[in-house]
């Protein structure tokens, strides 16, 4: 999956005082500078509304910004146009908060979706998209429809569709949100099995305190359309979901 | 799990039953339009071919002059043949206007050569040549060689014809508009799907793709459908037309020619292409919005 244009110690991601303004008056993000080492796995928190799901689609190519830069595996992604961002996004996981799955397809054929777009012929993914959705606990579920699963099931097809073709880097929001605790830390053993296997870089915008305390890595805060580093233990309350 | 993956783009099926009805119908009338204008022209080439190098020649005076009159027209190089036109033929030839009762014995009928040219190629220079010898002889006739008729027909069927193609090509950009905006409304209705697969790392092409079979299907389908009908209807209404009891000099031969095989058979290709050419046109435009 690894391509070649990364050197070893570029960050997977970088952004260079990223704003983002939907008019004069209205910054959504206004100075955020941040950067991921490769193999890195990070925790983006911060107050509802404070801009982390803007941040996450600045990253996966979402949306583009009105002032500075955003770097993904070494490129500067201002510098290439709209036909050379696809190769980019296929070298990233993203788990949506909304989920995003398609009604109209199976648990299954949701999660093979990237490999489809990819090119892949389903002989040589189906296995791997099985044993996958069975990691998840939903090997009795992979001809279900979004529409009979419930809200966890569904968040769980969503994480398995980003991680099935192993990416660089993995853009979560609210993974857990939906999710008991049991489940919440099974997929973060995924998240953090991929990360330690793979080398594969995790951002998880996220309120869940208990899991960034227990994680132990690197979190970051989003306030006032800015970005500061900070330690698990001094995250205020209202960094968790009211 | 099934056994063959669904397609990424559902099936919208009220929205694509009406889309289907209209390119049906567009190309109905659009096949309708060819089929008949195709007919309409082979119907006077038929014509004009039979009359073409037909002489008529109306004699004023008494039996005497249209003896000498039958004796020139005979003598004159490039002339195949030359015959007056018995009472009985002239008749004949009033029978649709005067009815089949016969024309009274008092009524004068004009009195007429019918010649052939030899040649339909040097046929006005021997029309000439025919004219001058009659006039030296000091015969007063008129010499008809149709060509004021059939050019008045090709007239009219060139402008029937192009009055045809104008349709077609009205109904070729109703059809184009009717598409686009169809795909249009199939891009807003499934912009969760379009976005998803461009996240995903899809390019516009692979995006676009989807559009295009989709509706390249649904074109040559309903185009399809749509020129089985018109062949259905021209051959209903000729049918129709053959069996009243109008006299119709001029009626169209619907038949299954190459011309006519060509009609029926391009119209779903060409409504297909032109299906799958809008849908491209209109996803590639709508996805350039996007980042």
């Amino acid at each position: 999956m690894r391509e070649q244009g990364l050197a070893a110690d570029d960050p997977v991601l970088r952004l260079d005082r990223v704003g983002l303004s939907y008019g004069p008056e209205s910054d959504v993000l206004a100075d955020v500078s941040l950067s991921l080492p490769p193999g890195s796995l990070t925790f983006l928190t911060g107050p509802s509304g404070a801009g982390k799901s803007t941040l996450l689609k600045l990253a996966y190519l979402g949306l583009r910004p009105t002032a500075g830069r955003v770097s993904l595996f070494g490129v500067d992604t201002s510098r290439l146009n709209r036909r050379d961002l696809a190769p980019l996004r296929r070298r990233i996981g993203v788990v949506f908060q909304e989920f995003r799955l398609l009604d109209h397809l199976s648990a299954y054929e949701n999660v093979a979706l990237p490999l489809r777009v990819a090119g892949a012929q389903e002989r040589a993914y189906r296995d791997d998209v099985i044993e996958l959705l069975t990691w998840v606990g939903l090997g009795d579920r992979l001809d279900a429809r979004p529409a009979t699963l419930s809200g966890g099931e569904k968040q769980r097809v969503a994480i398995a569709r980003a991680v099935v073709v192993k990416p660089d880097l993995i853009l979560a929001d609210e993974p857990t949100g939906n999710v008991d605790e049991e489940m919440g830390d099974r997929l973060f053993r995924l998240f953090r099995e991929l990360n330690k296997r793979l080398s594969t870089t995790i951002l998880i915008a996220t309120h869940d305190l208990g899991m960034i305390r227990k994680a132990k890595a690197e979190v970051l805060r989003l306030a006032d359309g800015m970005v500061v580093r900070v330690s698990p233990q001094a995250l205020a309350p209202k960094d968790a979901p009211a | 799990m099934s056994a063959s993956l669904s397609p990424l783009l559902p099936k919208e099926d009220a929205r694509e039953a009406a889309l289907f009805f209209v390119v049906c119908a567009l190309c109905f009338l659009a096949a309708l339009s060819g089929l008949v204008s195709r007919s309409a022209y082979a119907a006077a080439d038929a014509w004009t071919d039979e009359v073409t190098g037909q002489i008529t020649i109306r004699v004023r005076g008494d039996e005497a002059a249209l003896g000498q009159a039958v004796e020139i027209t005979q003598a004159t190089p490039g002339i195949a043949s030359a015959r007056p036109i018995t009472r009985g033929e002239a008749e004949e030839l009033l029978q649709p206007w005067l009815g089949a009762g016969g024309v009274p014995v008092s009524l004068p009928l004009p009195k007429l050569i019918a010649a052939e040219a030899a040649s339909t190629a040097n046929a006005s220079a021997v029309i000439d040549a025919l004219k001058k010898s009659l006039g030296a002889a000091g015969l007063d006739t008129i010499v008809d060689d149709h060509l004021v008729w059939s050019g008045d027909v090709r007239k009219a069927i060139d402008l029937a014809g192009l009055v045809a193609l104008i349709a077609v090509g009205l109904l070729g950009a109703t059809g184009l508009a009717v598409i686009a905006f169809a795909t249009h409304a199939t891009l807003l209705a499934r912009r969760d799907i379009v976005e998803l697969l461009h996240l995903s790392g899809a390019r516009d092409t692979y995006i676009a793709g989807l559009f295009e079979r989709r509706f390249l299907m649904l074109g040559v389908q309903a185009g399809a459908l749509g020129a089985l009908l018109a062949f259905g209807g021209a051959a209903f209404i000729l049918y129709l037309l053959r069996q009243s009891d109008a006299q119709i000099w001029l009626l169209p031969q619907l038949s299954l020619s190459l011309a006519d095989g060509l009609i029926l058979g391009t119209s779903p290709l060409i409504a297909g292409v032109a299906s799958m050419i809008a849908a491209r046109v209109t996803v590639m435009r709508s996805l350039s919005d996007m980042v």
